[in-house]
């Protein structure tokens, strides 16, 4: 199955089993139903779908509304870049309400438009910056694995968050992944455990983290690999063990923000691991950073694996 | 004149109830005359907006309100607070920062609000609080509550997009709603005519198909009758109800302080103390229908009006030992 139709498919079980749910957004049951993302929803008979004017940023308030009277509600959003006009609430609003630890549920889920094609208007990628201005929990949508536990656990629950999909990985297969660590607040996922290299992927970019794995793994390389799937607060421990056996870092950050989450990680990493190699890939932008594009990350992997086969040789009697 | 208000509504009372209105009224200046002391002798950190000259709209909204209604109210939300409470000190407390405060020192003053008392949510940000209110009108949709939202702004806030979003929702999912706007003329230092055209908001809640109402006078008695009359008309409709109320800020000044500006010149009250306003037994402040009590004076006798106020005065002072 497909990124997007895996992520329709687990929202649609979710919401036709709550009560008193209210899902709304601009086109949320109408045309393509924001590209297949919200497509044939069924709610109870307690609950309503409205396909709402144009008015984000009273759409943001009005979750919040909604919470303070104790229904729980879902804004889908077509684009994150539309939730600028929202951010009054965001921050204000949602610093009233969270006194008082709300029992409704409050998400917002909207697409990262990753993919550069849409132009100057539609380039804000870093899910980050929304969720640390007021310390927002937030969370990316990377695969299938990921997409089963955020969905599962996050979508409807007391609280308030925010969750981005990726728009690049709409009409990706997703392949089935072991899970070897997943923590209590679905924030940071390790799908695999190897000893020569520790990969840790930030806001979308775990699909090139995956990739490295796989090529290094035809290397006779064996990587851990991590996927962060919302920013700092978080507790880096897990990665940091991880760190401290292989000794060599490759750190995949896909933002185009000045902001990156990644840069937290390294700090606590660089202060508590003696590191052999550290890899540390961020976005380079060109003064055609704006333009038309497909945005994608360079990523030279056979020079990273030559990085890395260097150092594992090293290592060696 | 916009204003619909033509029903005697003093004569449909009796005689105690308009008493006890004309009472409440006291008690809503001569409240923020003692706050406005304190703000004088700096006893508070925080900053606070006095709603000196407004106490007709915030008795007429509180008196209108059943149980099941929520008001959402904005920076300036002292006269509601107060006329909610019922009480002065839980909020001089909260003003204080203290734990025995309204909201255990959390909130200070431009988000005062009250759960218990219905105040549900109260912003300091302008426009921010329309859509809460919204927000708040859908939830009472969905789970079939009583009750109508009633959602205050300024004539700054009326300004900001969102009071078209909000109205152009409201009525789109026909939401039951009072969205009243307090017109004093001024936002921070500049009039309306010194930093916008005009609004014209019957026009702007006619095109939506919104049922528009201007208030004018502060008269308590017509205020309440009518805001009842709205809100029964909201709630048996599913629509929601503009409501415009013309009122002054008082507690400006002129200046007088050579260097300073031109003396001579008019200084808007907009927050902290009012210099010019003394705490008095007899709170009148203008000789003029900016100023709720001297609407009272068409209802009492000056006399009667001055022996009400200082035993309101006293009971207050007395509350605050």
């Amino acid at each position: 199955m497909k990124y997007l139709e895996h992520i329709n498919q687990l929202i649609k079980i979710k919401v036709s089993e709550a009560d008193n749910l209210v899902i709304f957004g601009q086109n949320v049951s109408a045309g393509s139903c924001l590209s297949g993302l919200t497509r044939n929803l069924k709610v109870k008979e307690n609950s309503m779908i409205i396909n709402t004017p144009n008015c984000e940023n009273t759409l943001c308030g009005i979750g919040f509304g909604l919470m303070l009277n104790k229904v729980s509600s879902i804004f889908f959003m077509k684009q994150q870049d539309f939730l600028l006009l929202g951010i009054d609430h965001l921050v204000n609003t949602y610093n009233f309400i969270r006194r008082e630890n709300p029992s409704a549920s409050f998400t917002i889920m909207f697409i990262v438009v990753d993919q550069g094609y849409q132009g100057l208007q539609s380039s804000l990628n870093n899910l980050g910056d929304f969720c640390s201005i007021a310390r927002i929990p937030g969370f990316a949508i990377t695969n299938k694995v990921d997409a089963d536990e955020i969905i599962g656990a996050h979508l409807i629950s007391p609280g308030f968050r925010m969750i981005g999909i990726s728009q690049r990985l709409f009409n990706e297969e997703l392949s089935d992944l072991p899970l070897i660590h997943c923590n209590e607040d679905k924030t940071l996922f390790q799908y695999f455990e190897g000893k020569d290299a520790t990969i840790v992927c930030f806001n979308l970019s775990f699909s090139y983290g995956l990739e490295l794995h796989q090529q290094l793994k035809d290397k006779n390389l064996n990587a851990s690999l991590f996927s962060v799937n919302a920013v700092t607060p978080i507790k880096w421990e897990e990665i940091i063990r991880d760190v401290k056996q292989t000794k060599k870092i490759v750190v995949i950050d896909d933002s185009k923000s000045m902001n990156l989450s990644c840069d937290n990680f390294l700090a606590h990493t660089l202060d508590e691991c003696e590191l052999k190699s550290k890899i540390i890939i961020k976005r380079e932008l060109l003064e055609d950073w704006l333009w038309p594009n497909s945005d994608k990350l360079n990523l030279d992997y056979a020079e990273i694996i030559n990085k890395l086969k260097q150092t594992t040789h090293q290592n060696e009697p | 004149m916009d204003s619909h208000i033509n029903t005697p509504a003093f004569s449909l009372f009796n005689v105690e109830y308009n008493l006890l209105i004309a009472e409440e009224l006291l008690r809503l200046r001569l409240s923020q005359m003692i706050i406005n002391e304190k703000i004088k002798n700096k006893e508070f950190k925080i900053p606070i907006h006095l709603a000196l000259g407004h106490e007709a709209i915030a008795f007429s909204v509180e008196a209108s309100m059943e149980p099941a209604d929520q008001l959402v109210l904005p920076h300036r939300n002292l006269h509601y607070n107060l006329a909610r409470e019922k009480s002065l000190k839980p909020i001089v407390e909260e003003f204080l920062l203290k734990e025995t405060g309204l909201a255990k020192s959390q909130l200070g003053s431009m988000n005062l609000a009250n759960k218990e008392k219905g105040i549900v949510y109260t912003s300091s940000i302008l426009g921010n609080n329309l859509s809460v209110a919204t927000g708040l009108a859908l939830g009472k949709k969905v789970r079939k509550e009583n009750g109508i939202v009633l959602v205050v702004l300024g004539d700054g806030a009326m300004e900001e997009g969102s009071l078209y979003e909000n109205l152009v929702f409201l009525r789109s999912n026909q939401l039951p709603s009072l969205v009243i706007i307090e017109n004093n003329q001024w936002s921070l230092a500049t009039k309306i005519e010194e930093r916008r055209c005009g609004i014209d908001l019957k026009k702007f809640a006619d095109s939506l198909g919104i049922k528009f109402e201007k208030l004018v006078g502060n008269d308590p008695y017509q205020y309440f009758s009518r805001l009842k009359e709205l809100k029964e008309y909201s709630m048996s409709n599913n629509l929601p109800v503009c409501i415009e109320v013309e009122l002054a800020t008082l507690g400006y000044w002129h200046v007088n302080t050579e260097g300073y500006a031109p003396p001579g010149r008019f200084i808007n009250y907009h927050a902290g103390a009012a210099p010019t306003v003394n705490l008095l037994e007899w709170p009148l402040i203008e000789e003029s229908t900016d100023d709720p009590l001297f609407v009272l004076k068409k209802y009492f006798d000056e006399n009667q009006l001055r022996k009400i106020s200082a035993k309101v005065l006293l009971s207050l002072q007395e509350e605050l030992l």
